[in-house]
């Protein structure tokens, strides 16, 4: 359909909206129950509540239920189709970018946040989330992302469309070997495609644990498991090394030695993108020909730059952050710190007091639209914290106590 | 004692304890060496010698391999020589072969000539013809191999001795606390560095408002035994890394006075009583010689291993006559442990002398040597063992012999992750690159060993690491016939210096034959760069038999890995008792230390939680403690750095570390921040859908929304707010309150009572108005919200744009489109404004 407004009815109508735009910004002020509803629902769901949902809200406010109306804001399909897609879609990416389409990472996300279930199981469990298949829509597939684009191209209600599926029937891999979202179809194709499956593990930590290889930087640990393919004297200068890649490498390749026996099928000739590619995995006896393990060949690549370093043998990783600064990480000391494989890898991330405040950090941006700025902030972000691990990991309560935090005077 | 050990590198390791007191002891200890005479300069014909044949095969092997060779002028026989009445021996006698012969002899080891008198006899300062005493020994060293035979690339035993019993010295350590570090350098680093170095922006967190987080990050950046060699100093006097005042010079020298200060309030204090420690060892004083030899070297034509360390030249040490020397020019450096580094033009700040780009040039003379020797054999191989500085340079040069940047014999280059070769033939055009394929990504910024070999029947390959690359020559093979000898032989450059090649040549060697795939692997193998056993005795801890003598060792090989580190690599422990007792001997937590100190990074053996037994010892090779390598930053460099193994347990002897609590630290406050944002790009969509009716999915409005998404905002943050979320707003806008007139349900819904089939000239008096700016306040803007705008200003508002728009209805001619777009407008006015926009 075409557009039918002349040039200079356009050019009236832009300096009208920005006279109204002015008007609004000028207007901010004190606000009351309304205000508090109404801002509280903007920022939940993403759109304007009805004036019924904005009544029933402010009642609430009035009456000191603020929680209660923050629930009521996360009844209305955009928080799932809009606010928790936002929030979840620059995780199963690298460029971190919103503009994608909707894929099974995020969906796991949406639906693990709609059931209320433990949100730690993000990074271990056996979970996925699906349409639902009264849609019609084209089924899952492990080598493209159809069923999603569909779902979200067709304005199909998320909160009321989503279904939980055990990841292992769909991705072909055992129960064990699933590890939440990070072992879906969309995080493998972004994070395992070529490489050393170091990004999946950098940007792991890096969405769920806040912090960057950088801020992780921590040079005193031991390095015997930095594998081969880090060069020791980059350039000739072995300074970079000592200074620099060792602090990160030191603690990240052994808990990357989790996903040792996993890897993204592509053909790089005719999908460059891996647009229909598959994650891999090689269950018990599935022998790689490189290594002849059921290590990947990225394990072992570019091993001649330093053939003092480490070989990986199998998917066994430690978490050598339990000492050095990253201790501060906050880990459980119910588990051991080491084990095999992603989920349980997964689950050393997920169980850490930094995942939990990670969280909070997060719904803290999305909801107040800023990051926490001072003592106040962040004394409130350690409060939701706390009780978001005691009340049983559920993100809706992070959302509604950050909205209730944040909902002006 | 005798045991002999298997390694890779070294076939076989002659184990001999010999007492530390005989090893200071030479065969003529305290001889002057005594000053050259030219005996030959009464003898100017002595090109043609006129003696006696060779008597018997090995005299005339020692002819051609050592004789031929040292009675050139200006070597050997200028002194050595009974024409000239020359000193004994007369291993260089220019009158008869046979006598040389004789003496030679008596001066030579065949089974291990670089321990011949001969050899070490130059190796100690006795006039070497060249410029550089390792030079003279290489090259007689090889002289005497191809004597022997053993040109044909035989690994050598190396015999380990015993090392001077030592215990750790003394040294300076960092205090406990961190009050002398904030009265010194700490300042320092608060003033210049917290812009960057604190919590939440960038680590080391070395300006942290918490003085110990600070202190404890700069700890592995300060050198207590070279101030001017810590991390702190090198970073601004050597990276000009954000010095401060913008001079460098000055920064970096107040970071060192800072350091000295701090260094120099330091007692020196014993090594920390409770590590359980090795005794201790010098690289260059106590480490064993572990270059084993082994590479195939039988058509080697030109050789250099840059053992200099220090001069202009570097030296081919092929023992093919004629010697191409290179001459180093421009940004050219010797690098610790064997090599050169290559770099492009500076300009020194203090002397204020600028240098070209750097690169390795021999004499267009003595280049021909390259030309008549392959093109005797048709063949050749070009050998380099390389550290490329970056897989971002193109057109560099790393070998080149070549008349001009457009013509060559053959060059070997770098272009991003690709080797180049380039080479002249009767088939190929010179300056055709035959390249790596770019998704190997061969070439990597790290030590790699390159080979290119050419044969008339197999063209040209290249090796990486001893592998083939899988390459095939595009070109057929052709032949050398074309070659041209007024060259010049290059390394890290071009002959005109427009290509440099920035990295480190470790060794570069020419061939004139084709290696083979066997050949190449067996170079690989060998490594390169100046090796050492560093035997560390802990006798003294663990008593496998004889607890008063020092025969129980931990060995490590060492090396200077660059200029700037050692590699310590695959660590065993040995005894040198035939039948030593290990009955489950704990050893547990290994860490190197240096001058009194455990290395604070790279502690590769930490991890170490092993016993010593019986049943895992071999008495050849002792038992594998790991195969893992690691470094120690260079201190005061290889003849005075001290290093010791420290360990957690060893034996019945421990020391529990106990690791520091790090403190958290000290939050930064933010500036503060807007309480409101924009929506983002989704929000926006949905919102409008909300409020007017219309589905997302109208095909109008979903394709307007996939055209304008990425312009609307993408992020909350109101300063981000630009004049083309607006645009985008607006077309959004009129896209959904267009898909909302159009329909005529969903619009006599929303504007309840308004006919749109009435004429724009009567539709927008009171009434209509009424019926079109109502709905829009309490369906777009909402009631009674002080944050939105007032009711009245929005009503104002939108009467002037109805009546700007309706102006035709004065003189009644509108047309029948009018109405509905008026509506539109409105509809878009609010919708598209910051009452749908901010939240």
């Amino acid at each position: 359909m075409s557009v039918f407004f002349p040039h200079l009815c356009q050019s009236k109508l832009l300096s009208l909206m920005i006279g109204l735009s002015l008007l609004t910004l000028s207007s901010q002020s004190l606000a009351d129950e309304r205000e508090q509803a109404k801002r509280i629902h903007d920022r939940i769901a993403g759109v304007p509540p009805s004036a019924t949902v904005l009544d029933d809200m402010a009642a609430d406010i009035l009456a000191g239920r603020v929680e209660d109306a923050a629930y009521t804001a996360m009844d209305h399909t955009a928080f799932y189709d809009v606010t928790l897609k936002n929030l979840a879609a620059p995780w199963t990416n690298e460029a971190m970018t919103s503009f994608v389409p909707l894929n099974d990472y995020t969906a796991t996300v949406i639906g693990l946040v709609r059931d209320e279930a433990d949100f730690r199981t993000v990074l271990y469990g056996n979970v996925l989330y699906e349409g639902d298949g009264s849609l019609g829509l084209t089924p899952y597939s492990v080598q493209n992302n159809a069923h999603y684009e569909e779902l979200e191209a067709g304005g199909y209600s998320l909160k009321d469309n989503l279904v939980s599926v055990a990841q292992s029937t769909r991705l072909g891999i055992p129960a064990s070997a699933t590890a939440g979202v990070m072992t879906t179809r969309a995080s493998a194709q972004a994070f395992m495609i070529d490489g050393t499956n170091r990004a999946l593990f950098r940007f792991t930590v890096l969405n769920h644990l806040c912090n960057d290889m950088e801020q992780l930087n921590d040079t005193s640990l031991p390095s015997d498991r930095i594998r081969q393919d880090v060069s020791r004297s980059p350039g000739g200068d072995s300074r970079i090394f000592m200074n620099n890649c060792i602090g990160c490498h030191n603690g990240m390749d052994p808990l990357t030695q989790a996903f040792a026996y996993y890897n993204y099928d592509y053909d790089p000739d005719t999908d460059p993108d891996g647009q229909n590619g598959r994650m891999v995995y090689n269950d018990a006896g599935m022998l790689d020909a490189f290594t002849g393990s059921r290590v990947q060949k990225k394990y072992r690549i570019n091993a001649n730059n330093f053939e003092y370093g480490y070989i990986t043998e199998d998917d066994r990783w430690d978490n050598y952050w339990r000492s050095g600064r990253n201790q501060l990480l906050g880990w459980d000391n119910s588990l051991s710190g080491s084990g095999s494989g992603a989920k349980s890898m997964g689950q050393e991330l997920a169980h850490s007091e930094a995942f939990a405040s990670c969280q909070v950090k997060k719904v803290f941006k999305a909801v107040c639209l800023r990051n926490p700025v001072d003592a106040t902030d962040r004394n409130q972000v350690a409060q939701i914290t706390s009780s978001f691990q005691s009340n049983g990991y559920r993100l809706k309560q992070v959302f509604a106590e950050t909205a209730a935090y944040c909902m002006g005077d | 004692m005798r045991k002999f050990i298997e390694t890779r590198t070294m076939p076989v390791l002659f184990i001999l304890l010999i007492s530390f007191l005989l090893s200071a002891c030479g065969a003529d200890s305290g001889a002057d060496n005594q000053q050259n005479v030219n005996p030959r300069k009464d003898n100017n014909s002595a090109g043609t010698y006129k003696g006696p044949v060779a008597n018997g095969a090995d005299a005339q092997n020692f002819k051609i391999s050592l004789w031929d060779n040292i009675v050139l002028p200006g070597r050997c026989v200028d002194c050595h020589n009974s024409l000239s009445n020359g000193q004994a021996p007369l291993f260089a006698d220019f009158a008869n072969v046979n006598t040389a012969y004789a003496a030679a002899n008596t001066i030579v080891n065949l089974n291990d000539p670089a321990t011949s008198r001969l050899v070490t006899k130059v190796g100690e300062g006795h006039n070497c013809w060249l410029n550089s005493d390792t030079a003279c020994v290489d090259i007689l060293t090889r002289f005497i191999q191809n004597w022997a035979g053993d040109s044909a690339g035989t690994a050598k035993e190396i015999v380990l001795r015993a090392p001077q019993i030592k215990d750790p010295g003394a040294t300076k350590t960092f205090p406990a606390d961190s009050s002398d570090f904030s009265n010194t350098v700490y300042p320092l680093l608060t003033q210049y560095c917290s812009d960057c170095h604190v919590e939440g922006i960038q680590t080391p967190f070395l300006a942290s408002a918490n003085v110990d987080a600070a202190y404890e990050a700069a700890k592995s950046r300060i050198d207590l035994e070279v101030p001017a060699a810590s991390r702190l100093v090198i970073r601004l006097r050597n990276d000009f890394h954000n010095c401060w005042d913008g001079n460098c010079a000055t920064s970096s020298q107040e970071m060192e006075t800072a350091i000295n200060t701090f260094v120099n309030g330091l007692s020196t204090e014993a090594v920390d009583p409770n590590l359980v420690n090795s005794k201790a060892l010098t690289l260059l004083g106590d480490g064993l010689f572990a270059n084993s030899g082994g590479r195939f070297e039988d058509n080697i034509i030109a050789l250099y291993e840059f053992k200099e360390g220090k001069g202009d030249t570097a030296n081919d040490t092929s023992a093919t006559e004629p010697a191409l020397k290179l001459s180093l020019r421009g940004n050219v450096k010797w690098v610790g442990g064997w090599g050169i580094q290559i770099g492009p033009a500076y300009t020194d700040m203090e002397t204020n002398t600028s240098y070209p780009n750097g690169k390795a040039q021999g004499s267009t003379f003595d280049s021909k040597k390259l030309h008549d020797k392959i093109k005797a054999t048709g063949e050749y191989s070009l050998e380099a063992w390389v550290v490329p500085s970056n897989v971002s340079q193109e057109n560099a040069r790393i070998m080149t012999y070549s008349g001009s940047s457009e013509a060559r014999n053959f060059t070997l280059g770098q272009s991003l992750y690709n080797y180049e070769v380039l080479h002249r033939s009767s088939t190929t055009d010179q300056n055709s690159v035959f390249a790596t394929a770019d998704a190997d990504q061969r070439l990597q910024a790290s030590l790699q060993h390159v080979v290119v070999t050419f044969a008339p029947g197999q063209g040209r390959k290249i090796y990486v690491n001893g592998q083939f690359t899988g390459d095939v020559d595009p070109q057929p093979a052709g032949n050398l016939s074309e070659w041209d000898d007024t060259y010049a032989f290059v390394l890290g450059n071009e002959t005109d210096s427009n290509s440099l090649w920035q990295g480190t040549l470790r060794m570069v060697a020419i061939h004139n034959r084709a290696l083979t795939e066997s050949q190449i692997q067996q170079n690989f193998e060998v490594g390169v760069g100046e090796k050492f056993f560093l035997l560390f005795s802990v006798s003294h801890l663990i008593d496998t038999a004889e607890p008063n003598n020092a025969d129980d060792f931990i060995i490590f090989q060492a090396s200077q890995l660059d200029s700037y580190s050692y590699l310590f690599t695959e660590p065993y422990f040995i005894s040198l008792n035939e039948t030593p007792e290990l009955n489950n001997i704990p050893l547990k937590g290994l860490r190197l230390g240096i001058n009194g100190k455990l290395a604070p990074v790279a502690q590769s053996f930490q991890t170490v939680d092993m016993t010593l037994d019986n049943s895992l010892y071999d008495s050849s090779t002792g038992q594998s403690i790991s195969r893992l390598g690691t470094l120690i930053a260079i201190q005061k460099g290889a003849a005075s750095d001290e290093f010791f193994l420290s360990f957690e347990q060893i034996g019945s002897h421990t020391n529990v570390i106990v690791e520091a609590t790090p403190s958290p630290s000290a939050p930064v406050d933010l500036p503060e921040a807007a309480d409101i944002g924009l929506k983002t790009f989704d929000e926006v969509n949905v919102s409008m859908s909300v409020m007017t009716g219309v589905a997302t999915t109208h095909s109008g409005v979903q394709t307007t929304f996939e055209k304008v998404k990425q312009q609307l905002p993408s992020v909350e943050n109101i300063d981000g707010f630009l004049s083309a979320h607006q645009m985008a707003m607006t077309q959004l806008a009129i896209q959904y309150c267009d898909a909302l007139v159009e329909d005529t349900t969903l619009r006599g819904s929303f504007f309840a009572g308004f006919n749109f089939n009435e004429s724009a000239n009567t539709a927008f008096d009171t009434d209509g108005r009424n019926q079109i700016i109502s709905p829009l306040l309490s369906r777009f803007v909402g009631s009674n919200l002080t944050s939105q705008p007032a009711d009245l200003e929005v009503e104002t508002e939108l009467n002037s744009l109805i009546d700007k728009l309706n102006a035709c209805a004065n003189t009644s001619s509108c047309d029948a489109q009018r109405t509905p777009t008026i509506v539109k407008a409105s509809c878009a006015a609010v919708l598209g404004s910051a009452t749908t926009l901010i939240q």
